[in-house]
Protein backbone atom coordinates (compact mmCIF):
# COMPACT_ATOMS: atom_id res chain seq x y z
CA UNK A 1 0.00 0.00 0.00
CA UNK A 2 1.06 3.59 0.31
CA UNK A 3 3.82 2.61 2.72
CA UNK A 4 5.60 0.79 -0.05
CA UNK A 5 4.56 3.06 -2.90
CA UNK A 6 4.25 6.61 -1.62
CA UNK A 7 2.76 8.24 -4.68
CA UNK A 8 0.98 10.88 -2.62
CA UNK A 9 2.29 13.66 -0.42
CA UNK A 10 2.24 12.66 3.25
CA UNK A 11 -0.77 14.15 5.08
CA UNK A 12 1.20 14.04 8.33
CA UNK A 13 4.88 14.81 8.17
CA UNK A 14 6.91 14.93 11.39
CA UNK A 15 10.50 16.07 10.93
CA UNK A 16 13.09 15.66 13.71
CA UNK A 17 10.57 16.44 16.42
CA UNK A 18 11.77 16.78 20.01
CA UNK A 19 9.73 17.39 23.10
CA UNK A 20 11.04 17.74 26.64
CA UNK A 21 9.20 17.79 29.94
CA UNK A 22 11.78 19.53 32.09
CA UNK A 23 14.83 17.31 31.83
CA UNK A 24 12.86 14.36 30.51
CA UNK A 25 13.12 13.81 26.76
CA UNK A 26 9.66 12.58 25.80
CA UNK A 27 10.35 12.70 22.04
CA UNK A 28 13.84 12.53 20.56
CA UNK A 29 14.26 13.53 16.94
CA UNK A 30 11.11 11.76 15.79
CA UNK A 31 10.46 11.65 12.07
CA UNK A 32 7.30 10.02 10.81
CA UNK A 33 5.33 10.28 7.59
CA UNK A 34 1.74 9.19 7.20
CA UNK A 35 0.11 9.16 3.77
CA UNK A 36 -3.58 9.72 3.07
CA UNK A 37 -5.55 6.57 3.77
CA UNK A 38 -2.74 4.94 5.71
CA UNK A 39 -3.29 3.27 9.06
CA UNK A 40 -0.37 3.50 11.42
CA UNK A 41 -0.42 1.71 14.76
CA UNK A 42 1.99 2.87 17.46
CA UNK A 43 3.04 0.44 20.15
CA UNK A 44 5.59 0.59 22.93
CA UNK A 45 5.99 0.40 26.69
CA UNK A 46 4.27 2.80 29.02
CA UNK A 47 6.02 6.16 29.19
CA UNK A 48 7.75 5.69 25.84
CA UNK A 49 6.18 8.85 24.39
CA UNK A 50 3.27 7.42 22.36
CA UNK A 51 0.68 9.84 23.73
CA UNK A 52 3.04 12.76 23.46
CA UNK A 53 3.69 11.95 19.79
CA UNK A 54 0.00 11.63 19.03
CA UNK A 55 -0.93 14.79 20.94
CA UNK A 56 1.78 16.79 19.22
CA UNK A 57 0.10 16.11 15.86
CA UNK A 58 -2.83 18.39 16.78
CA UNK A 59 -0.68 20.55 19.05
CA UNK A 60 -2.24 19.48 22.31
CA UNK A 61 1.47 19.25 23.16
CA UNK A 62 3.75 21.92 21.82
CA UNK A 63 7.02 20.59 20.55
CA UNK A 64 10.42 22.09 21.36
CA UNK A 65 12.10 21.63 17.99
CA UNK A 66 11.46 20.14 14.58
CA UNK A 67 8.45 20.55 12.34
CA UNK A 68 5.07 18.92 11.96
CA UNK A 69 3.12 19.39 8.75
CA UNK A 70 -0.53 18.41 8.75
CA UNK A 71 -2.26 18.50 5.39
CA UNK A 72 0.52 20.70 4.09
CA UNK A 73 0.43 23.23 6.92
CA UNK A 74 3.20 23.66 9.45
CA UNK A 75 1.37 23.48 12.78
CA UNK A 76 4.37 24.85 14.65
CA UNK A 77 4.05 28.08 12.65
CA UNK A 78 1.90 30.36 14.80
CA UNK A 79 0.64 32.18 11.71
CA UNK A 80 -1.36 29.07 10.80
CA UNK A 81 -4.72 28.89 12.56
CA UNK A 82 -4.44 25.81 14.77
CA UNK A 83 -8.20 25.73 15.35
CA UNK A 84 -8.82 25.36 11.61
CA UNK A 85 -6.25 22.57 11.43
CA UNK A 86 -7.75 20.78 14.44
CA UNK A 87 -11.14 20.73 12.71
CA UNK A 88 -9.56 18.37 10.18
CA UNK A 89 -7.99 16.10 12.82
CA UNK A 90 -10.33 14.02 14.97
CA UNK A 91 -9.07 12.77 18.31
CA UNK A 92 -10.31 9.93 20.50
CA UNK A 93 -9.09 9.77 24.09
CA UNK A 94 -8.56 6.87 26.44
CA UNK A 95 -10.98 8.47 28.90
CA UNK A 96 -13.65 9.32 26.27
CA UNK A 97 -14.05 12.94 27.49
CA UNK A 98 -17.63 13.21 26.33
CA UNK A 99 -19.41 16.40 27.35
CA UNK A 100 -21.51 15.27 30.33
CA UNK A 101 -23.97 18.16 30.08
CA UNK A 102 -24.93 17.20 26.53
CA UNK A 103 -26.85 14.21 25.22
CA UNK A 104 -25.14 11.77 22.89
CA UNK A 105 -26.60 13.54 19.87
CA UNK A 106 -25.75 17.00 21.23
CA UNK A 107 -22.18 15.83 21.74
CA UNK A 108 -22.11 15.17 18.01
CA UNK A 109 -23.83 18.34 16.84
CA UNK A 110 -22.13 20.97 19.03
CA UNK A 111 -18.90 21.44 17.07
CA UNK A 112 -20.39 21.15 13.54
CA UNK A 113 -23.07 23.72 14.40
CA UNK A 114 -20.76 26.20 16.13
CA UNK A 115 -17.62 25.77 14.06
CA UNK A 116 -18.80 24.67 10.62
CA UNK A 117 -22.02 26.69 10.91
CA UNK A 118 -24.10 23.72 9.81
CA UNK A 119 -27.85 24.24 10.42
CA UNK A 120 -29.30 22.27 13.33
CA UNK A 121 -31.53 20.01 11.24
CA UNK A 122 -28.65 19.01 9.00
CA UNK A 123 -26.25 18.55 11.92
CA UNK A 124 -28.79 16.36 13.72
CA UNK A 125 -29.49 14.26 10.65
CA UNK A 126 -25.78 13.74 10.19
CA UNK A 127 -25.37 13.04 13.91
CA UNK A 128 -28.06 10.37 13.84
CA UNK A 129 -26.47 8.81 10.78
CA UNK A 130 -23.16 8.58 12.65
CA UNK A 131 -24.80 7.18 15.79
CA UNK A 132 -26.40 4.52 13.59
CA UNK A 133 -23.01 3.81 12.09
CA UNK A 134 -21.50 3.19 15.53
CA UNK A 135 -24.57 1.17 16.52
CA UNK A 136 -26.22 3.32 19.18
CA UNK A 137 -28.83 5.36 17.37
CA UNK A 138 -31.33 4.48 20.11
CA UNK A 139 -29.21 6.33 22.70
CA UNK A 140 -29.31 9.66 20.87
CA UNK A 141 -31.13 11.52 23.63
CA UNK A 142 -29.30 9.86 26.53
CA UNK A 143 -26.68 11.63 28.65
CA UNK A 144 -23.18 10.09 28.74
CA UNK A 145 -23.46 9.10 32.43
CA UNK A 146 -26.16 6.60 31.41
CA UNK A 147 -23.99 4.93 28.79
CA UNK A 148 -21.57 2.04 29.26
CA UNK A 149 -17.87 2.65 28.62
CA UNK A 150 -18.05 0.99 25.23
CA UNK A 151 -21.05 3.07 24.24
CA UNK A 152 -19.36 6.26 25.46
CA UNK A 153 -16.27 5.56 23.41
CA UNK A 154 -18.38 4.88 20.32
CA UNK A 155 -20.14 8.20 20.82
CA UNK A 156 -16.72 9.83 21.21
CA UNK A 157 -15.61 8.37 17.89
CA UNK A 158 -18.82 9.56 16.26
CA UNK A 159 -18.31 13.03 17.78
CA UNK A 160 -14.90 13.26 16.15
CA UNK A 161 -16.28 11.98 12.83
CA UNK A 162 -19.08 14.55 12.91
CA UNK A 163 -16.53 17.23 12.01
CA UNK A 164 -15.75 15.22 8.89
CA UNK A 165 -12.00 15.09 9.60
CA UNK A 166 -9.30 13.97 7.21
CA UNK A 167 -7.30 12.26 9.94
CA UNK A 168 -8.30 10.35 13.06
CA UNK A 169 -6.00 9.99 16.07
CA UNK A 170 -6.73 7.36 18.73
CA UNK A 171 -4.90 7.29 22.07
CA UNK A 172 -5.44 3.86 23.62
CA UNK A 173 -9.17 3.97 22.90
CA UNK A 174 -9.90 0.61 24.50
CA UNK A 175 -7.56 0.69 27.51
CA UNK A 176 -10.17 2.07 29.91
CA UNK A 177 -12.84 -0.44 28.85
CA UNK A 178 -14.04 -3.63 30.46
CA UNK A 179 -12.84 -6.55 28.29
CA UNK A 180 -16.31 -7.41 27.01
CA UNK A 181 -16.68 -3.92 25.52
CA UNK A 182 -13.39 -3.76 23.65
CA UNK A 183 -14.75 -5.64 20.64
CA UNK A 184 -17.59 -3.24 19.89
CA UNK A 185 -15.18 -0.29 19.80
CA UNK A 186 -12.59 -2.09 17.68
CA UNK A 187 -15.33 -3.11 15.24
CA UNK A 188 -16.17 0.55 14.68
CA UNK A 189 -12.50 1.34 14.13
CA UNK A 190 -12.08 -1.53 11.67
CA UNK A 191 -15.07 -0.27 9.68
CA UNK A 192 -13.60 3.19 9.63
CA UNK A 193 -10.29 1.82 8.43
CA UNK A 194 -12.01 -0.12 5.61
CA UNK A 195 -13.66 3.12 4.47
CA UNK A 196 -10.22 4.59 3.85
CA UNK A 197 -9.81 6.93 6.82
CA UNK A 198 -6.28 8.01 7.63
CA UNK A 199 -5.67 6.71 11.14
CA UNK A 200 -2.91 6.90 13.72
CA UNK A 201 -3.71 4.56 16.57
CA UNK A 202 -1.89 4.00 19.85
CA UNK A 203 -3.06 0.63 21.10
CA UNK A 204 -2.02 -2.64 22.66
CA UNK A 205 -4.60 -4.56 20.64
CA UNK A 206 -2.25 -6.59 18.46
CA UNK A 207 -5.14 -8.30 16.68
CA UNK A 208 -6.35 -4.91 15.50
CA UNK A 209 -2.83 -3.96 14.41
CA UNK A 210 -2.49 -7.18 12.38
CA UNK A 211 -5.87 -6.73 10.77
CA UNK A 212 -5.82 -3.08 9.71
CA UNK A 213 -2.36 -1.54 10.10
CA UNK A 214 -0.28 -0.72 7.07
CA UNK A 215 2.63 -0.03 9.39
CA UNK A 216 3.37 -0.67 13.03
CA UNK A 217 5.69 1.75 14.77
CA UNK A 218 7.53 0.61 17.88
CA UNK A 219 8.55 3.36 20.28
CA UNK A 220 10.79 3.22 23.31
CA UNK A 221 12.20 6.03 25.43
CA UNK A 222 11.07 8.76 23.08
CA UNK A 223 12.48 7.13 19.94
CA UNK A 224 11.03 5.21 17.03
CA UNK A 225 12.98 1.96 16.96
CA UNK A 226 11.04 0.17 14.23
CA UNK A 227 8.53 1.11 11.57
CA UNK A 228 7.40 -1.89 9.51
CA UNK A 229 4.35 -3.66 8.15
CA UNK A 230 2.72 -5.69 10.94
CA UNK A 231 3.54 -9.14 9.62
CA UNK A 232 7.24 -8.25 9.42
CA UNK A 233 7.37 -6.54 12.81
CA UNK A 234 5.47 -9.25 14.64
CA UNK A 235 7.26 -12.17 12.93
CA UNK A 236 10.82 -10.86 12.81
CA UNK A 237 11.31 -7.91 15.12
CA UNK A 238 14.82 -6.72 14.41
CA UNK A 239 15.47 -4.74 17.55
CA UNK A 240 16.03 -6.61 20.83
CA UNK A 241 13.82 -4.16 22.72
CA UNK A 242 10.98 -4.83 20.28
CA UNK A 243 11.44 -8.56 20.81
CA UNK A 244 11.35 -8.08 24.56
CA UNK A 245 8.24 -5.89 24.41
CA UNK A 246 6.39 -8.27 22.09
CA UNK A 247 7.26 -11.28 24.20
CA UNK A 248 5.75 -9.53 27.22
CA UNK A 249 2.58 -8.44 25.54
CA UNK A 250 1.67 -11.36 23.26
CA UNK B 1 -12.97 14.52 38.81
CA UNK B 2 -11.25 16.38 41.58
CA UNK B 3 -12.97 16.26 44.90
CA UNK B 4 -15.75 18.77 45.03
CA UNK B 5 -14.31 22.08 46.11
CA UNK B 6 -15.88 23.82 49.06
CA UNK B 7 -15.63 27.48 48.34
CA UNK B 8 -16.14 29.82 51.23
CA UNK B 9 -14.47 33.11 50.58
CA UNK B 10 -16.26 35.58 52.81
CA UNK B 11 -18.78 35.23 55.57
CA UNK B 12 -22.19 34.81 53.99
CA UNK B 13 -24.81 33.60 56.38
CA UNK B 14 -24.81 30.14 57.89
CA UNK B 15 -26.51 28.08 55.21
CA UNK B 16 -29.05 25.73 56.73
CA UNK B 17 -28.83 22.18 55.45
CA UNK B 18 -31.31 19.41 56.06
CA UNK B 19 -28.60 17.07 57.26
CA UNK B 20 -27.57 19.61 59.91
CA UNK B 21 -30.60 19.77 62.19
CA UNK B 22 -28.97 22.06 64.74
CA UNK B 23 -28.44 24.80 62.23
CA UNK B 24 -31.77 24.10 60.61
CA UNK B 25 -33.67 24.73 63.81
CA UNK B 26 -31.38 27.66 64.56
CA UNK B 27 -32.63 29.16 61.31
CA UNK B 28 -36.23 28.59 62.42
CA UNK B 29 -35.65 30.11 65.82
CA UNK B 30 -33.95 33.14 64.31
CA UNK B 31 -36.51 33.62 61.57
CA UNK B 32 -39.71 33.15 63.50
CA UNK B 33 -38.19 34.78 66.57
CA UNK B 34 -37.30 37.96 64.72
CA UNK B 35 -40.67 37.96 62.96
CA UNK B 36 -42.42 37.72 66.34
CA UNK B 37 -40.29 40.43 67.89
CA UNK B 38 -40.98 42.66 64.88
CA UNK B 39 -44.73 42.06 65.10
CA UNK B 40 -44.72 42.59 68.86
CA UNK B 41 -42.87 45.90 68.62
CA UNK B 42 -45.09 47.23 65.85
CA UNK B 43 -48.29 46.28 67.65
CA UNK B 44 -47.37 47.13 71.21
CA UNK B 45 -45.52 50.39 70.55
CA UNK B 46 -46.72 51.71 67.19
CA UNK B 47 -45.64 55.25 68.10
CA UNK B 48 -41.97 55.17 67.20
CA UNK B 49 -41.83 51.79 65.45
CA UNK B 50 -44.48 52.18 62.74
CA UNK B 51 -43.12 55.66 61.96
CA UNK B 52 -39.60 54.27 61.64
CA UNK B 53 -40.77 51.43 59.44
CA UNK B 54 -42.59 53.82 57.11
CA UNK B 55 -39.38 55.80 56.71
CA UNK B 56 -37.25 52.84 55.64
CA UNK B 57 -38.58 51.34 52.34
CA UNK B 58 -36.62 53.82 50.19
CA UNK B 59 -33.48 52.73 51.98
CA UNK B 60 -34.26 49.03 51.51
CA UNK B 61 -34.70 49.72 47.81
CA UNK B 62 -31.32 51.43 47.60
CA UNK B 63 -29.68 48.58 49.50
CA UNK B 64 -31.07 46.13 46.95
CA UNK B 65 -30.09 48.35 44.04
CA UNK B 66 -26.49 48.56 45.24
CA UNK B 67 -26.47 44.82 45.92
CA UNK B 68 -27.82 43.78 42.54
CA UNK B 69 -25.72 46.19 40.51
CA UNK B 70 -22.59 45.24 42.44
CA UNK B 71 -23.17 41.50 42.14
CA UNK B 72 -23.74 41.88 38.40
CA UNK B 73 -20.43 43.64 37.81
CA UNK B 74 -18.66 41.51 40.39
CA UNK B 75 -19.74 38.36 38.52
CA UNK B 76 -18.46 39.79 35.27
CA UNK B 77 -15.17 40.86 36.86
CA UNK B 78 -14.97 37.56 38.71
CA UNK B 79 -15.31 35.53 35.51
CA UNK B 80 -12.47 37.45 33.88
CA UNK B 81 -10.36 37.27 37.04
CA UNK B 82 -10.99 33.56 37.52
CA UNK B 83 -9.96 32.81 33.95
CA UNK B 84 -6.98 35.12 34.33
CA UNK B 85 -5.87 33.30 37.48
CA UNK B 86 -5.62 29.99 35.59
CA UNK B 87 -4.20 31.52 32.43
CA UNK B 88 -0.84 30.23 31.28
CA UNK B 89 -0.05 33.73 30.02
CA UNK B 90 2.25 35.01 32.75
CA UNK B 91 1.29 38.65 32.42
CA UNK B 92 -2.47 38.02 32.58
CA UNK B 93 -1.97 35.61 35.43
CA UNK B 94 0.15 38.10 37.35
CA UNK B 95 -2.37 40.90 36.91
CA UNK B 96 -5.31 38.75 38.03
CA UNK B 97 -3.44 37.29 41.00
CA UNK B 98 -2.18 40.67 42.14
CA UNK B 99 -5.67 42.09 41.96
CA UNK B 100 -6.96 39.31 44.19
CA UNK B 101 -4.10 39.69 46.67
CA UNK B 102 -4.50 43.45 46.91
CA UNK B 103 -8.24 43.32 47.40
CA UNK B 104 -7.95 40.59 50.02
CA UNK B 105 -5.37 42.56 51.95
CA UNK B 106 -7.30 45.80 52.35
CA UNK B 107 -10.39 46.18 54.54
CA UNK B 108 -13.52 46.78 52.50
CA UNK B 109 -14.24 50.03 54.32
CA UNK B 110 -10.80 51.38 53.44
CA UNK B 111 -11.31 50.30 49.81
CA UNK B 112 -14.63 52.08 49.74
CA UNK B 113 -13.13 55.32 50.99
CA UNK B 114 -10.13 54.98 48.73
CA UNK B 115 -12.04 54.31 45.52
CA UNK B 116 -14.58 56.96 46.40
CA UNK B 117 -11.97 59.68 46.86
CA UNK B 118 -9.57 58.43 44.18
CA UNK B 119 -12.43 58.41 41.72
CA UNK B 120 -13.50 61.86 42.92
CA UNK B 121 -10.17 63.31 41.84
CA UNK B 122 -10.85 62.50 38.19
CA UNK B 123 -14.59 62.33 37.63
CA UNK B 124 -17.66 63.48 39.42
CA UNK B 125 -20.00 60.49 39.65
CA UNK B 126 -23.09 60.07 41.82
CA UNK B 127 -22.34 58.58 45.22
CA UNK B 128 -24.29 55.45 44.46
CA UNK B 129 -22.24 54.82 41.31
CA UNK B 130 -19.01 55.20 43.27
CA UNK B 131 -20.38 52.81 45.85
CA UNK B 132 -21.25 50.21 43.21
CA UNK B 133 -17.83 50.54 41.59
CA UNK B 134 -16.09 50.03 44.92
CA UNK B 135 -18.25 47.06 45.94
CA UNK B 136 -17.85 45.45 42.50
CA UNK B 137 -14.09 45.92 42.60
CA UNK B 138 -13.85 44.21 45.94
CA UNK B 139 -16.31 41.41 45.32
CA UNK B 140 -14.96 40.85 41.80
CA UNK B 141 -11.84 39.49 43.45
CA UNK B 142 -13.81 37.16 45.72
CA UNK B 143 -15.91 36.04 42.76
CA UNK B 144 -12.68 35.45 40.85
CA UNK B 145 -11.73 32.84 43.41
CA UNK B 146 -15.16 31.24 43.14
CA UNK B 147 -14.91 31.04 39.35
CA UNK B 148 -11.35 29.77 39.49
CA UNK B 149 -12.30 26.95 41.84
CA UNK B 150 -15.38 26.16 39.74
CA UNK B 151 -13.42 25.99 36.50
CA UNK B 152 -10.66 23.96 38.11
CA UNK B 153 -13.22 21.44 39.33
CA UNK B 154 -13.85 20.40 35.70
CA UNK B 155 -11.69 17.55 34.41
CA UNK B 156 -8.98 18.85 32.11
CA UNK B 157 -9.92 16.27 29.49
CA UNK B 158 -12.99 18.40 28.80
CA UNK B 159 -10.89 21.34 27.66
CA UNK B 160 -8.72 19.00 25.57
CA UNK B 161 -11.74 17.42 23.92
CA UNK B 162 -13.14 20.83 23.06
CA UNK B 163 -9.82 22.13 21.74
CA UNK B 164 -9.25 18.97 19.68
CA UNK B 165 -12.57 19.57 17.90
CA UNK B 166 -11.35 23.03 16.88
CA UNK B 167 -12.93 25.26 19.53
CA UNK B 168 -10.71 28.17 20.54
CA UNK B 169 -10.08 28.78 24.25
CA UNK B 170 -13.01 31.13 24.83
CA UNK B 171 -15.45 28.98 22.85
CA UNK B 172 -14.31 25.97 24.89
CA UNK B 173 -14.87 27.92 28.08
CA UNK B 174 -18.28 29.13 26.97
CA UNK B 175 -19.74 25.96 25.42
CA UNK B 176 -18.03 23.25 27.44
CA UNK B 177 -16.43 24.33 30.73
CA UNK B 178 -18.75 26.98 32.19
CA UNK B 179 -21.99 25.06 31.52
CA UNK B 180 -20.52 22.31 33.71
CA UNK B 181 -18.88 24.57 36.28
CA UNK B 182 -21.99 26.56 37.20
CA UNK B 183 -23.23 23.87 39.56
CA UNK B 184 -20.09 24.24 41.64
CA UNK B 185 -20.13 28.00 41.28
CA UNK B 186 -23.76 28.77 42.07
CA UNK B 187 -23.94 27.97 45.80
CA UNK B 188 -20.86 30.04 46.76
CA UNK B 189 -22.13 32.84 44.52
CA UNK B 190 -25.34 32.80 46.56
CA UNK B 191 -23.23 32.97 49.68
CA UNK B 192 -21.23 35.91 48.36
CA UNK B 193 -24.46 37.61 47.42
CA UNK B 194 -25.61 37.52 51.04
CA UNK B 195 -22.25 38.72 52.30
CA UNK B 196 -22.34 41.53 49.78
CA UNK B 197 -25.82 42.59 50.82
CA UNK B 198 -24.65 42.90 54.41
CA UNK B 199 -21.52 44.73 53.38
CA UNK B 200 -23.53 47.32 51.46
CA UNK B 201 -24.36 48.81 54.86
CA UNK B 202 -20.84 50.26 54.68
CA UNK B 203 -21.81 52.49 51.77
CA UNK B 204 -24.01 54.52 54.08
CA UNK B 205 -20.77 56.22 55.05
CA UNK B 206 -20.46 57.53 51.48
CA UNK B 207 -23.72 59.46 51.69
CA UNK B 208 -25.64 56.74 49.87
CA UNK B 209 -29.16 56.61 51.26
CA UNK B 210 -29.33 52.89 51.90
CA UNK B 211 -31.26 51.16 54.67
CA UNK B 212 -28.73 52.01 57.37
CA UNK B 213 -28.32 55.63 56.30
CA UNK B 214 -32.07 56.20 56.16
CA UNK B 215 -32.33 54.82 59.64
CA UNK B 216 -29.56 57.05 60.91
CA UNK B 217 -31.24 60.10 59.39
CA UNK B 218 -34.52 59.26 61.08
CA UNK B 219 -32.89 58.53 64.41
CA UNK B 220 -30.88 61.73 64.56
CA UNK B 221 -34.00 63.78 63.96
CA UNK B 222 -36.24 61.99 66.43
CA UNK B 223 -33.62 60.76 68.92
CA UNK B 224 -34.99 57.21 68.68
CA UNK B 225 -31.58 55.62 68.19
CA UNK B 226 -32.26 52.43 70.09
CA UNK B 227 -35.62 51.77 68.48
CA UNK B 228 -34.38 52.56 64.96
CA UNK B 229 -31.31 50.35 65.14
CA UNK B 230 -33.38 47.55 66.64
CA UNK B 231 -35.64 47.68 63.63
CA UNK B 232 -32.77 47.93 61.15
CA UNK B 233 -31.02 44.94 62.66
CA UNK B 234 -34.26 42.95 62.45
CA UNK B 235 -34.77 43.89 58.83
CA UNK B 236 -31.22 42.93 57.80
CA UNK B 237 -31.59 39.70 59.71
CA UNK B 238 -34.89 38.81 58.04
CA UNK B 239 -33.54 39.57 54.57
CA UNK B 240 -30.39 37.49 55.00
CA UNK B 241 -32.34 34.65 56.61
CA UNK B 242 -34.70 34.52 53.65
CA UNK B 243 -31.82 34.67 51.18
CA UNK B 244 -29.84 31.97 52.97
CA UNK B 245 -32.93 29.78 52.87
CA UNK B 246 -33.17 30.32 49.13
CA UNK B 247 -29.50 29.41 48.72
CA UNK B 248 -29.99 26.23 50.72
CA UNK B 249 -33.01 25.26 48.62
CA UNK B 250 -30.92 25.87 45.51
CA UNK B 251 -28.13 23.69 46.91
CA UNK B 252 -30.57 20.89 47.64
CA UNK B 253 -31.86 21.10 44.10
CA UNK B 254 -28.36 20.95 42.65
CA UNK B 255 -27.52 17.98 44.84
CA UNK B 256 -30.68 16.26 43.67
CA UNK B 257 -29.74 17.09 40.10
CA UNK B 258 -26.28 15.63 40.55
CA UNK B 259 -27.62 12.36 41.89
CA UNK B 260 -30.07 11.89 39.06
N1 LIG C 1 2.46 16.93 31.07
C1 LIG C 1 3.57 16.22 31.40
N2 LIG C 1 4.44 16.71 32.29
C2 LIG C 1 5.57 16.04 32.60
N3 LIG C 1 5.89 14.85 32.09
C3 LIG C 1 5.06 14.30 31.20
C4 LIG C 1 3.85 14.96 30.82
N4 LIG C 1 3.21 14.18 29.91
C5 LIG C 1 3.99 13.08 29.75
N5 LIG C 1 5.09 13.16 30.52
C6 LIG C 1 6.18 12.16 30.56
O1 LIG C 1 6.64 11.96 29.25
C7 LIG C 1 6.92 10.60 29.03
C8 LIG C 1 6.11 10.09 27.87
O2 LIG C 1 4.75 10.10 28.24
P1 LIG C 1 3.60 9.57 27.30
O3 LIG C 1 3.74 10.18 25.98
O4 LIG C 1 2.32 9.78 28.02
O5 LIG C 1 3.94 8.02 27.22
P2 LIG C 1 3.02 6.82 26.73
O6 LIG C 1 1.77 7.38 26.16
O7 LIG C 1 3.85 6.07 25.78
O8 LIG C 1 2.76 5.99 27.96
C9 LIG C 1 6.60 9.87 30.33
O9 LIG C 1 7.81 9.70 31.03
C10 LIG C 1 5.69 10.81 31.05
O10 LIG C 1 5.86 10.69 32.43
MG1 LIG D 1 -0.25 7.16 26.75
Amino acid sequence: MSATEPVTEPIIRMERVTKNFGTLQALREISLHVHPGEKVVIIGPSGSGKSTLLRSINRLERIDSGHIFVDGQDITDIRNDINKIRMEVGMVFQSFNLFPHKTALQNLTLAPMKLRKIPRAEAEANGLRLLRKVGIEDKASVYPSRLSGGQQQRVAIARALAMNPKIMLFDEPTSALDPEMIGEVLDVMVTLAREGMTMVVVTHEMGFAREVADRVVFMDQGEILEDRPPQVLFQQPSHPRTQKFLSQIL
Amino acid sequence: MKEKSVINITDGAAIPLKKDPGLFSAWRIAFFGSLSVLAYLLLSRPKPYVDILKFLPDGILVTFQVTFCSIFFALFLGLITGIGRISRNRLINAIASTYVEVVRGIPLLVQLFYIYYALGRFVRVPDIVAAVIAMSFCYGAYMGEVFRAGIESIDKGQMEAARSLGFNPSQSMFYVILPQAWRTILPPVGNEFIALLKDTSLVSILAVADLLRRGREFASETFTYFETYTLIALIYLLITLILSKLVSIMEERLRYYERH
